[in-house]
């Protein structure tokens, strides 16, 4: 991540929208000076050291901050964790994604453990346990009569009363069952004193060691080097997996895989399902906190899920849904690391990769409730080619297969594709999509399977198809869209390719912000653009079928916002500028860098404008924050002031979700 | 004798201009270059007499019959020029007159600008004017407009039509770019092709679940989240506050099986392998059955480039399964079931006017397109301390419905007493 002045500042905006403004100054003043220690700090920010370490223990407790502490150095060094700091933003998203998935206790435990930031166990079983016996005395006295008054707090006019069920989290039992199921989705992981020091650090430190036990004379060859490479990935990995620590202690208990079982179950669990005793107890002196990583696996499939459902039906988008919950369940991070993953290759080369799913595997998490008949058209048998649908594709796009036979097959639906082409400029269209050429690969890798079973399930007497044979055509379609949701890597076996899948993901991001900014013929000038790259302002009228000169004029407020560039080529020595030729381009990449940058300012001013508003209804703000109003605001205040202060509310409403909405942007653009 | 002689001659001349004329225009159309030894090799001209031809050729050339060009590669070359044509040159009062023509003439069906004339000519422009004239007022030239230079003045013989390069083909009307044709068409091979390439079934209307609706707006909602009684402080918001709308994978549940679950029309993606999306020749074959364009042909081609337009506007997308490439559109589900004449027709009688009519979906859309400084005018100026500032942000008070709002109100304690 890219700490960039918008970022900086955003940061220091959430930080101080959740924890006050002297973590937050502090935070910017690391941002902007970077690493430093303390009387470092105090020369910067001029706080007095008492502020400056209750500062500091506030960032450290919610994972805000590296140190590192040189050995006899005198004092440690801190640094700005951004990556978390921006992640705050996403606490709301995380939370409803655990509701979903695990249920509302699960999100009642999540909730906790964000509010309090890192947490040792034994301490979020004491408030856990005190909140339960309150409850559990509450119920009891009040048996079924009566509301308890809504505990509205400050600002929050919210907050939902928690009373409903009784209490989220029945029992301690309980509360560590919930754990553990967190724990094994690895949604929750275990700090460790490395989790504090920043990346660089870490890396600086692997190395030493390596260097010191493997290289004591140095690194000489390219042999070695390579040598060295991998035994820094793996100790890296080593550290990395530290903080799984607990969830392989768990999986190496017995009762493991059938927990496991119950939690791959896309059903939200219901409280009663779930035999709690069957977990073990936790080490109550575990500290544990939230990992982003993993929660932002899970966060890119829901988003997956919504372009499925923009592009077909949602029916469609749930086995979508539940493909990317299997296929991604030991999925730890969005993205590769570059030094660690990459390594790893060379060794373990069959686990890299998400792997696949296969239909059955599909078949036995699909609700029952959902009718798979839904969401997709009719065609008589004769106008549906099986054999291009069943195209199996051993590999990802790009990658050369590895059996020689294929790449030929290859080849030759590459001749096909010039055939029937009029001319080579649309090729780019349908590059990836070859024209299939089934029966080959079934000879090649003798994995004959696929068109036989579907011959079997879709015989010619059936009016209506049966289960399978309805899962089977939404993962084909899925398989056989331009976005390639999903690629049938063997019969009955799918996999996503999560690199160009986000690719396609992007582009169609920043073609809605182009056709919602410079309309339809703006989105047509940038596409025309891509496809054929640069290209002769004289020439993209013909192609646009567009008037001169309000392609022009689309073109020049185009290359204002940043879409698209125009190069000059002056015709001869003289450089007459009138003589020049204009060549447009479109450079995604940077474009996309753009929108990023702008999606961060535009959180930026969505908090500012907040503040403003805050600033504006002082008054009534001050005013709800009476003890003697708190929790009675709509009794106890002026109906004009208690008119403001719900407008109020609702434009903060509206705000907040308006930034995790641009979130969504850009989670797209640069972490998915 | 010698009289004789010479009436004999020009009468044996007259005989060969005549043979050698007929035989040239055997031997290929008005555009054909020959050479000398290619017409030596015709056999008129008896013993190869190179003198005879030349004068044969030399009085062709006073008739207008023929014309000579220098040529690259065989130097001197000639070629036909119709008897019609001929009379035309000859019944030409001046030579001005006659070398005026001829430029236009040579400029075929691409035409030439009046400028070009005279400068080509070295002539006097009311002389060339007059020249003009003359032709205009005869029908032997007309004027006409070039689309690659709409504002120049130029000329063509009157018996040819203006190349395809000059008019700009098809979609080109006097010199225009058509765009109420082009966007005509486009709509219908648009509608053509969506309802080739989609399945129109009915779908049940899941219970209010907003984000059934085709394209429409997502407003962001509020997650239900309460927030615990660890509210950090009171004026901020509790970290969970901060939420999105976020679709939560609901799925559709089988409500079709309810029986009072209302449904409505819906087009649907084809299955995987459907091998009957319109190909462009289809397209075309329809839009010349429809006879909408009676007056311009179309051909495949021109229907390529109408269908590469709207596959980079992004409704529809090729497909090729096996050796067929069709169309098909892209995001079926949110397509309009109402086919778009008959929505153009509902616009004429004052339906939906309040929405633009455009073919195809809504385009998607994200956080940034929906905040006001998504599509701000001042974005790059925008910053706290600067002029513009979002605490002095006119759009975003528009975009909260906040406009209005009274500057604080009449008393001036929060509580009544
Ligand atoms: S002026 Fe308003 S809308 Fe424009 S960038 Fe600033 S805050 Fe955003």
């Amino acid at each position: 991540m890219l700490v960039t002045k918008p970022v900086t500042e955003l940061c220091a905006l959430l930080i101080d929208e959740l924890y006050g403004e002297l973590p937050s100054r502090i935070f910017a003043t690391l941002l902007s000076k970077g690493k430093s220690t303390l009387p470092q700090l105090a020369l910067h920010t001029s706080m007095t050291p008492r502020q400056l370490r209750h500062g500091l223990a506030v960032l450290q407790q919610h994972n805000l901050l590296f140190y590192h502490l040189d050995a006899g150095a005198e004092f440690a060094s801190y640094e700005a964790n951004a990556e978390h700091a921006y992640n705050l933003v996403r606490i709301g998203k995380i939370l409803e994604m655990i509701d979903s998935s695990f249920g509302a206790p699960a999100k009642d435990v999540m909730q906790n453990l964000l509010l309090s930031g890192q947490t040792r166990i034994s301490d979020l079983v004491a408030a856990y346990q005190e909140k339960i016996e309150q409850a559990n005395m509450a119920a009891a006295l009040m048996g079924e009569n009566g509301e308890v008054g809504s505990e509205a707090n400050g600002v929050n006019g919210d907050s939902r009363p928690a009373k409903k069920a009784g209490p989220f989290v029945k029992s301690t039992a309980h509360l560590n069952s919930i754990i553990c199921r967190l724990v094994e989705a690895e949604l929750i992981d275990v700090v460790h004193p490395k989790t504090f020091e920043s990346p660089a650090d870490i890396l600086k430190v692997v190395e030493k060691e390596v260097m010191d036990k493997y290289f004591p004379a140095g690194v000489k060859g390219n042999k070695a080097k390579v040598e060295l490479q991998q035994r820094i990935a793996e100790g890296l990995r080593k550290v990395r997996g530290e903080s799984k620590s607990l969830k392989r202690k768990l999986e190496q208990n017995g009762s493991a895989a059938k927990r496991r079982k119950l939690l791959a179950g896309l059903s939200g669990m219901t409280n009663g399902v779930h035999d709690d005793d069957m977990d073990p107890s936790l080490d109550p002196k575990q500290v544990i906190r939230i990992n982003y990583e993993k929660c932002l696996v899970e966060l890119r499939n829901r988003r997956l899920v919504q372009f499925a459902t923009d592009m077909f039906s949602e029916t469609t988008a749930y086995v979508y849904g539940v493909l990317l919950k299997l296929l991604t369940k030991d999925l730890p991070r969005c993205r590769p690391d570059p030094v660690m993953d990459i390594a790893e290759d060379e060794e373990e080369n069959e686990k890299k990769g998400p792997g696949f799913v296969t239909t059955e595997q599909i078949l036995d998490n699909l609700k029952t409730s959902v009718d798979l008949s839904l969401g997709i058209g009719k065609a008589e048998k004769r106008h549906i080619s099986s054999s291009a649908a069943e195209n199996i594709r051993q590999y990802p796009p790009e990658k050369k297969p590895k059996i020689e036979e294929a790449e030929v097959d290859g080849e030759a639906s590459e001749d096909e594709d010039e055939d029937d082409e009029p001319s080579g400029e649309e090729s780019d269209h349908d590059t990836d999509y070859k024209a299939p050429m089934m029966n080959g690969i079934n000879g090649v890798n003798g994995t004959s399977g696929a068109k036989v079973k579907f011959d079997e399930s879709a015989g010619p007497k059936e009016q209506r198809m049966d289960r399978p044979t309805q899962l089977r055509q939404h993962l084909l379609l899925l398989a056989e869209s331009t976005q390639r949701f999903v690629r049938h890597c063997g019969p009955n076996e799918w996999t996503v390719d999560f690199p160009p899948l986000m690719n396609a993901l992007r582009e169609v991001e920043l073609d809605s912000v182009i056709e919602r900014t410079s309309g339809r013929q703006g989105l047509r000038l940038v596409r025309i653009l891509r496809a054929k790259g640069k290209l002769d302002e004289k020439a993209l009228p013909n192609v646009a079928l567009m008037r001169k000169s309000e392609l022009q004029q689309k073109m020049l407020e185009m290359q204002t916002a940043g879409f698209v560039d125009v190069q000059e080529v002056p015709r001869d020595v003289k450089a007459d500028v009138k003589k020049s030729f204009f060549l447009w381009f479109c450079d995604v990449d940077r474009t996309l860098d753009r929108l990023l940058d702008t999606s961060y300012k535009t959180m930026v001013h969505c908090i500012q404008v907040l503040e403003a508003l805050r600033q504006k209804e002082k008054d009534v703000l001050e005013t709800t924050k009476r003890t003697d109003v708190r929790g009675r605001e709509k009794d106890t205040m002026r109906k004009e002031y208690y008119e403001r202060y719900s407008r109020f509310l609702e434009c903060e409403r509206r705000l907040f979700a308006q930034v995790a909405r641009v979130d969504d942007l850009v989670s797209v653009l640069r972490d998915f | 004798m010698a009289a004789n002689g010479i009436a004999d001659d020009s009468a044996k001349l007259q005989i060969l201009k005549d043979a050698l004329y007929d035989e040239i225009r055997q031997h290929g159309s008005e555009t054909r270059l020959f050479g000398q030894q290619d017409l030596l090799d015709l056999n008129i001209i008896p013993r190869n007499d190179v003198t005879l031809l030349v004068r044969v050729i030399q009085a062709l050339t006073d008739d207008k019959l023929l014309v000579g060009t220098t040529n690259h590669h065989a130097g001197l070359a000639w070629r036909w020029r119709s008897r019609e044509e001929a009379k035309k040159y000859t019944s030409l009062p001046n030579d001005e007159t006659v070398m005026v023509y001829s430029i236009i003439d040579e400029a075929g069906a691409d035409g030439i600008w009046n400028r070009t004339i005279k400068n080509r000519l070295n002539m006097h422009e009311a002389v060339v004017k007059n020249c003009i004239k003359y032709l205009e007022q005869k029908g032997y030239i007309a004027s006409m407009k070039n689309v690659e230079h709409p504002n120049k003045k130029m000329y063509i013989k009157a018996t040819l039509r203006p190349s395809e390069r000059a008019t700009g083909g098809p979609w080109f009307t006097e010199g225009e770019l058509d765009t109420a044709f082009i966007s005509e068409l486009e709509s219908i091979v648009f509608e053509y092709i969506k309802t080739k390439s989609a399945y129109r079934g009915s779908q049940a209307q899941p219970g209010g679940a907003a984000s059934s609706s085709g394209g429409a707006i997502k407003v962001p909602k509020k997650g239900a989240i309460s927030s615990g009684e660890a509210t950090p402080r009171g004026t901020k918001r509790a970290a969970t506050d901060i939420s999105t709308d976020d679709a939560s994978p609901a799925p559709t549940l089988n409500t079709s099986r309810g029986g009072n679950a209302k449904s409505r029309a819906v087009f649907l993606p084809m299955p995987a392998g459907y091998n009957q999306y319109p190909t462009v020749a289809e397209i075309a074959k329809f839009i010349h059955d429809t006879g909408i364009t009676n007056n311009t042909t179309l051909g495949e081609a021109d229907i390529q480039q109408l269908v590469d337009v709207l596959t980079y506007d992004g409704l529809i997308e090729p497909v090729r399964v096996g050796r067929r490439r069709g169309y098909r559109v892209t995001r079926a589900m949110k397509q309009d079931t109402v086919p778009f004449h008959k929505r153009q027709k509902e616009r004429e009688a004052g339906i939906g006017l309040d929405q633009p009519l455009v073919v195809g979906a809504e385009p998607l859309s994200n956080g940034l397109t929906e905040a006001p400084c998504g599509r701000c005018p001042v974005f790059e100026l925008c910053e706290e301390g600067g002029p513009v500032s979002p605490s002095n942000c006119v759009y975003f008070l528009q975009w909260l419905d906040l406009e209005d709002v009274p500057a604080a109100v009449a008393p001036n304690v929060a509580l009544p007493p």
